[in-house]
């Protein structure tokens, strides 16, 4: 396999403090890779550094083979990535449909957009929704819709910041599902989660963040059996 | 056809519906016959109120479907008002040239809000500060013109002349079989009102189409937008250069009319103006800035009469009233209030 | 040549003066709230007219100008009770609503004033260095700079007040959770930035011909000096009045006041285009 996305040497320093270094990550075609770590291990610095919007005080992120550290979000997004935001951030004033089709249009020309928008409606159980401003929407819904967003670009990456906070048991299992179901049919997916169960579900590879370095990179059964990895979880912070 | 009319209606615009189109076809027919019963002098007077139209529909365009708000929109309207003199004056008027001097003013201020915009949007200057700097341009440019009285100021034939503004260009003029027609009165009516039709229908198009979606992204989300591929910068910049070619639009015209501008037209308080016809018509509505521009400039006219200072006054009170009482604009509370009655109206009574 | 340089000097610090002392305010407010005031040109103009007032009705003139800036003061915490308050989750309509503010009040002490008063004229006194003639009380002016500047400091660093002002600036949701009444911290500010509205008019009084618009001759500097020096006053204001000061300075000397201006706005611009949140921003960045 190879890797679709790579960090080399990553460092990100915030005045004196290293949120982020000298992470090296492989993210292989095909696989589901969960970034994990206990609060404050820099995996939202990391993420924000995969996808753009900080720019890394040192290190390269290649993407595809194209290094793409110094290109802005929206051309990497343009070369095959696509992003789900830790807090939901759907356009709240415009109708869930709408939403959709602003995700759509940039793909698809205007014959084919108001099929797909159906398509991404039932996929997400949100046709009843269709006609409501996504701001009404429930917290899970409105996570759901973002996914929805995210999914139409058809990515050939899919970054997923913690999909599920504040979804139901239900609607967790449910989103493993599709991501699962997204997976199969060839997408990349990366998801930076707390939730083991949820980890546990979906999770082929799993990085684990801790003090801004890479700490352990393992098959999942592995990492869960790692006693070290239980204890940062735990708080003790004096391992070697 | 009927796919190319239906793509002047969305989500984007207010009325979109049978009876919204009926009323606008009954305004529109009102507004073509109305030189035949009217005195020709009100007729140049209903011009001149048509004419700021211009200005307020880019403004809305920037700031209740994109998000960015200037306080400057004068500055284009200044610009492209005195670009238009100097040209006109300089090259004269004959056989249309007053057409290439419009659209090569229009054209100054549309790079002029490119260069500007370019070192803001770029700069990621947003919300408060891009208001600011604007204003400080209008008012900068202002106290500029303000001082150029002496003779040392002209370009080519044309005089700045300082405070006292810059007059003596040529009215727009269409070259016709048989001797050109001057745009005045009822002519100058007629041109800028199918001008507005075109503007308006054109900004319809715009909004409820794939650029129009885009726009309010950026103003519901800018990196939620960004995240789906769009070059949030551009979208931002093309919008604020539209709006500002509209301004500048509003100053050719302003100046055609009148055959004169001067540098209070971009001081204050006419830098306040745009603003307070937007916010209170309703920025996130065309139809609403149109109706409510309209109606504003007409009672500000009607009681400059009497006195200036009062009715600059009112304009203040509108603004303050409309921040603190209805945010969203009394023409877009009515455009809304019309709708839900409608909709009542034809779903039978509510349960 | 040492004459050509103090000259020189003199003549950038009057600048900064001016900058520092038309800023300050406006500087404040924004700090505290994110508003910018648009009103602030009436309240240099009330400070104004309030001083002209006094020296008319015989008060010595510092304390026509004390009295300047208080009831600049006063009116400012009014108009924060009364309107601002109940804009602050909306930021761009409480600007909007200084905008309408500001109309009212110009356009309302044309009615009611008239068009232009007669001034009080600057204080005599000038000094000689070389072959030039300074006039002193453009030194007063740039001495009550350098005072302001340090009363602020002090107000903000040393007192009970300047604390809950800066917690409430940093993390107004934590400082209301540790007991800290904001709407009043807000209303004090808001006063403070409009006192010292008034004392910016209240000093230049006697250097001006008075008219209700010239409110308008400070904004565009107070704007730019703003813009540039960021949301915190005690770091920003200065560096950016300096930075500004000898721009307007040099282009003064070389091509006069109103290139001066719009050179200083080029200026503006670019600099944003590099520090979009001002010198104050980026000062806080670098050190975090």
């Amino acid at each position: 396999m190879t890797a679709i996305l790579e960090a080399r040497g990553l460092h990100k320093r915030f005045g004196g403090l290293a949120a982020v270094a000298d992470v090296d990550l492989a993210i292989e075609d095909g696989e589901i890779h969960c970034l994990i770590g206990p609060n404050g291990a820099g995996k939202s610095t990391l993420f924000k550094l995969l996808l753009g919007t900080y720019d890394p005080s040192a290190g390269r992120v290649m993407f595809q083979g194209v290094d793409v550290t110094r290109q802005k979000p929206f051309e990497r997004v343009l070369h095959g990535m696509s992003i789900k935001m830790q807090v939901p951030s759907v356009f709240r004033d415009l109708p869930v449909s709408q939403n959709l089709v602003i995700a759509l249009q940039r793909r698809l020309p205007r014959t084919g957009i108001e099929a797909e928008m159906r398509r991404l409606l039932a996929l997400l159980e949100l046709e009843e929704q269709a006609g409501k401003p996504a701001g009404e929407l429930s917290h899970g819904q409105q996570q759901w819709l973002e996914i929805g967003m995210a999914l139409a670009l058809q990515p050939r990456l899919l970054l997923l910041d913690e999909p599920t906070a504040g979804m139901s048991t239900d609607e967790t299992f449910r989103t493993g599902e599709l991501i699962q179901r997204l997976n199969a049919s060839g997408m990349t997916i990366l998801v930076v989660e707390h939730d083991m169960a949820f980890i546990r579900q979906i999770a082929q590879r799993v990085t684990v963040l801790h003090l801004g370095r890479v700490f352990a990179q393992d098959s999942i059964d592995r990492i869960i059996a790692d006693p070290r990895v239980a204890e940062i979880y735990l708080g003790k912070t004096d391992v070697d | 056809m009927r796919d190319r009319l239906q793509a002047l209606n969305g989500p984007q615009t207010l009325g979109n519906g049978r009876a919204f189109w009926i009323s606008f076809a009954v305004v529109l027919a009102g507004a073509l016959i109305y030189p035949a019963w009217a005195d020709p002098y009100d007729v140049g007077n209903s011009a001149y109120f048509l004419i700021w139209i211009f200005m307020a529909l880019g403004l809305s365009l920037m700031w209740g479907y994109t998000g960015i708000l200037s306080f400057g929109q004068t500055a284009f309207f200044g610009i492209a008002g005195y670009g238009y003199g100097v040209i006109a004056i300089n090259i004269g008027a004959s056989g249309g040239l007053t057409f290439v001097a419009l659209l090569c003013a229009v054209s100054l201020a549309a790079v002029s809000a490119a260069v500007l915009g370019y070192f803001m949007i770029y700069g990621r200057v947003g919300g408060v500060f891009f208001g600011i700097v604007t204003f400080a341009t209008t008012l900068a440019l202002a106290a500029f013109l303000h001082q150029t009285a002496g003779p040392e100021w002209a370009i080519g034939k044309a005089r700045l002349n300082g405070f006292n503004g810059m007059g003596g260009m040529s009215p727009l003029e269409l070259p016709w079989f048989g001797g050109p027609i001057y745009l005045e009165d009822t002519a100058l009516y007629y041109f800028v009102l199918l001008l507005l039709l075109a503007v308006y229908l054109g900004l319809r198009l715009l909004v409820n189409g794939r650029f129009g979606n885009v726009l309010v992204a950026i103003r519901e989300d800018p990196l939620r937008a960004e995240l789906l591929g769009y070059d949030v910068r551009k979208f931002q910049l093309a919008a604020f250069v539209i709006g500002s070619a509209l301004a500048g639009l509003s100053g050719v015209l302003y100046t055609a009319w009148g055959q004169f501008i001067t540098p209070a037209s971009m001081g204050l308080p006419a830098a306040a103006m745009p603003i307070i016809w937007v916010a209170f018509s309703g920025r996130s509505d065309l139809t609403a800035t149109l109706v409510g521009t309209f109606t504003l400039l007409l009672a500000f006219q009607t009681i400059t009469i009497y006195s200036q200072q009062y009715a600059l006054i009112l304009m203040g009170a509108v603004l303050l009233a409309t921040v603190l009482f209805m945010p969203t604009g009394l023409m877009v509370e009515i455009g809304r209030l019309i709708r839900r009655l409608h909709a009542r109206a034809t779903a039978g009574p509510a349960p | 040549m040492f004459a050509e340089i103090f000259s020189i000097l003199f003549q950038f610090a009057d600048v900064f003066a001016f900058l520092v002392l038309a800023a300050a305010g406006l500087a404040i407010i924004f700090g505290m709230m994110g508003i910018i005031n648009l009103a602030h040109g009436e309240f240099i103009t009330c400070g104004i007219y309030v001083t002209v007032a006094g020296v008319q009705q015989g008060l010595p003139l510092p304390v026509a100008q004390a009295l300047g800036a208080l009831t600049a003061g006063i009116i400012g915490v009014i108009l924060e009770r009364t309107v601002i308050h109940r804009l602050y989750n909306r930021p761009l309509d409480s600007i909007l609503a200084t905008w309408g503010i500001s109309l009212i009040v110009t356009q309302g002490m044309l009615v009611t004033l008239g068009s232009s008063w007669a001034g009080i004229g600057t204080p005599e006194g000038s000094f000689q260095v070389g072959e030039y003639t300074f006039s002193s009380y453009r030194l007063v002016l740039f001495a009550a700079a350098v005072l302001v500047m340090l009363a602020l400091y002090l107000l903000f660093m040393r007192t009970r007040y300047g604390v809950l002002a800066r917690a409430t600036m940093q993390n107004p949701q934590m400082a209301r959770a540790l007991g800290v009444r904001t709407p009043w911290i807000y209303a004090t500010s808001f006063g403070v930035g409009a006192a010292l509205a008034g004392l910016c008019g209240a000093l230049y009084a006697p250097t001006m011909t008075l008219i209700p618009t010239m409110g308008i001759t400070f904004i565009v500097e107070a704007f730019v000096t703003v813009v540039v020096g960021g949301a915190n006053v005690l770091i920003g204001t200065v560096p950016a009045a300096m930075v500004l000061g000898a721009i307007r300075t040099a282009l003064n000397a070389w091509q006069g006041q109103i290139i001066g201006q719009i050179g200083m706005l080029i200026a503006v611009i670019l600099v944003i285009r590099v520090l979009p949140e001002g010198v104050s921003g980026w000062l806080l960045r670098r050190n975090r």
